[in-house]
């Protein structure tokens, strides 16, 4: 008897770890997909999906099985930071869409982050940009436990209907910084950096809260404590998180210009060390959020309320959406080593999932964080496979997962511009990967945002409108839109505002799309097409659409002054 | 008289299906404990968790096999 009670353990134990974990990824792998497709109506945003080509990566594509590249950025005002003088302050500014709507914009006060208004939509389309990762607040979405707040979803939905209006995409993210706003203050601890989890969803055990590293927000005991709580499903708050991206999904159903849902940010492993973390905490917790939200039948059925292991899938909560993406993300190790932290195990039947990376090589790599370096990016040892490490072998994870790979943040500070910023659009067109720019606008600190908040002679509540011409000439670049040939190749030079993409093409192709911002005023000429076709917004956009003749082809646009509008 | 080992290789297999690090060295321990014990004559106990820990490890190492290999193939 103690014997089969002791191989019943063993079973047991290898059920809920690697064994089960790779068996039901095997499994998933091998199911056919769920398919919901149809096309959206006239004038709307086409749907998006992930193309599986035989023997290529995945990519995310349009209705026309066009890869389609994101450019965009991410706007932090609708996020629900901390205070540490006043704990239970409200946000800044109003989660109500009222004060926004008609072109309104609340008056600007002390705070990290300017209001998001309709005009930042027309300024990011002005970019070129085709999308924006808006960040929302599980505490602001469920501030009681199983009551969400429909006032916040309408903020989001306005903030969809704007995007809408100009042909951007938005990408719906489940934000977090340090689990919550509420993890308590303590030694280093500043509130104003964390956001995520509600009170009740928080449960710190009475670790206490304080930095063992300064300045990082993460390296705290009360934050490890949160996160293995709900990585363990304690009390359900799992189960309650499934039910918040549930509810805005059935709000964003039948939307197409929601590109998707980004489902947890930066995860951090709590007490769980990877790859086991990502493997079998991780990940499968994707595959119930990915079960519940379209009904894929992923896993084994579990009961809830109770620590899920990899096996268990998830209960269909009635949504059924499946036309939506989900973007995935490793956890916060991977993020900060620029270096796999999981086997790439496939998590769901569900076919439309991309993997997204935070690209801050030598801005909040390991090397950088070492307390009490004097860290100087142009003289980092690590990664030692350079600017390009992250981009390969995100490019291997994506594709052993079966999806395609995304660049969901990457920044640095304004200095490092002509270092990082300029390394990493290169590798983003090399791998020929979208990305969203953290952060729009900033008001606080040194500020990481696109626009410059201490401009001279202006109010710094005033001065988000000041455009970093750095930024500007880095970012809003001539990048090809969308595709049907998704291994072209194509570079933008941000010094001379020059252009040039080569692709294949057979005729009768969808065209390919490229964007040229208004900072760029080259001549666009093409080879092997048939004549390219313009159209011009009245911000001075360009979009050219070029149908391949059959065969190879080329789009370029010549160097010439770019019109720079920028300060600073 | 217990064989050791035959404890170290499941514990050892135990923590081989979590962490696949652990899983060769359980098939190691496992092995030998299991041979010193049949070996004995009866003098030697703990057969049953060497042969458990054996096991473990054996399928901590499978899985830990099939997921390497799993990434070099489709990655």
């Amino acid at each position: 008897m103690p014997r089969l009670a002791a191989g019943l353990v063993v079973l047991l134990l290898a059920a809920i770890t690697y064994p089960g974990a790779f068996a039901v990824s095997m499994i998933a792998r091998l199911t056919p997909p769920p398919t919901a497709s149809s096309p959206a109506p006239p004038g709307e945003l086409p749907w998006l999906h992930v193309e599986h080509p035989k023997n290529g990566r995945p990519y995310i594509a349009d209705d026309q099985k066009r890869m389609v590249l994101f450019h965009g950025a991410v706007p932090a005002d609708l996020l629900d930071f901390g205070n540490s003088a006043r704990p239970d302050a409200p946000p800044p500014y109003p989660i109500d869409p009222a004060p926004y709507e008609g072109g309104r914009c609340p008056t600007i006060i002390p705070s990290a982050y300017p209001p998001l208004c309709q005009s930042d939509l027309a300024q990011m389309a002005a970019f070129g940009f085709n999308s924006l990762r808006l960040p929302l607040s599980w505490s602001l979405l469920e501030p009681e436990r199983g009551r969400f707040d429909q006032t916040y979803v309408d903020r989001a939905a306005q903030v969809v209907d704007w995007a809408r209006a100009l042909g951007i995409y938005v990408i719906i993210d489940m934000h977090q910084n340090a689990y919550s706003r509420y993890v308590g203050p303590g030694n280093g601890v500043d509130l104003s950096a964390n956001s995520g989890a509600p009170a009740w969803a928080t449960l710190t055990d009475g670790l206490p809260s304080g930095l063992w590293i300064p300045n990082q927000r993460e390296a705290n005991g009360a934050v490890f404590e949160a996160f293995s709580n709900f990585w363990y499903n304690r009390s359900g708050i799992q189960d309650e998180y499934i039910a918040a991206v549930s509810f805005l999904a059935k709000r964003f159903k039948d939307d197409s210009a929601v590109a998707g849902y980004s489902v947890f940010n930066e995860p951090q492993n709590g007490w769980n060390l990877p790859p086991g973390f990502d493997d079998l905490l991780l990940f499968p917790f994707y595959r119930r959020v990915i079960d519940a939200v379209t009904g894929a039948h992923d896993g084994l059925p579990c009961p809830t309320g109770i620590f899920l292991p990899a096996i268990c899938g998830y209960a269909d909560a009635g949504v059924h959406d499946r036309r939506h993406l989900f973007f995935l993300e490793p956890g916060l190790l991977r993020q900060i080593t620029d270096f796999p932290t999981h086997l790439g195990l496939p998590v769901s039947s569900y076919p439309n999932l991309v993997f997204d990376i935070h690209a801050y090589t030598h801005g909040f790599t390991v090397e950088a964080l070492i307390p009490g370096s004097s860290h100087d990016p142009s003289r980092a040892t690590y990664p030692w496979g350079g600017y390009d490490q992250t981009y390969d072998l995100g490019w291997r994870e994506a594709k052993a997962m079966g999806a395609a790979l995304f660049v969901s943040e990457f920044g640095n500070d304004p200095k490092y511009d002509s270092l990082l910023l300029a390394q990493q659009a290169l590798q983003q067109e090399k791998y020929n990967v979208g990305f969203a720019f953290w952060t729009w606008k900033e008001n606080s600190g040194v500020g990481w945002g696109m626009f410059d908040p201490t401009r001279k002679g202006v109010s710094p509540l005033e001065s988000s409108g000041c455009l970093r011409v750095s930024r500007e000439r880095l970012l809003a670049r001539v990048y090809p839109r969308a595709s049907s040939d998704p291994s072209l190749a194509y570079h933008y030079e941000p010094a001379t505002g020059g252009f040039s993409l080569s692709a294949h093409g057979r005729a009768g192709d969808p065209a390919t799309v490229i964007s040229i911002p208004p900072e760029v005023t080259g001549a666009v000429t093409a080879s092997g097409t048939d004549v390219p076709v313009t159209q011009t917004s009245p911000d001075g956009s360009r979009l050219v659409s070029v149908t391949p003749a059959g065969g190879p082809f080329s789009i370029t646009v010549a160097a010439a002054q770019l019109a720079l509008a920028g300060c600073g | 008289m217990r064989d050791r080992a035959a404890t170290r290789a499941l514990v050892l297999g135990l923590l081989g299906l979590p962490f696949g690090v652990f899983a060769p060295f359980a098939v190691w321990t496992g092995t030998r404990s299991l041979r010193r014990i049949r070996s004995a004559h009866g003098e030697l106990t703990g057969g049953s968790s060497a042969l458990l820990g054996l096991a473990a490890g054996l399928l901590g190492l499978v899985a830990l096999i099939a997921g390497i290999l799993y990434w070099f193939l489709a990655s």
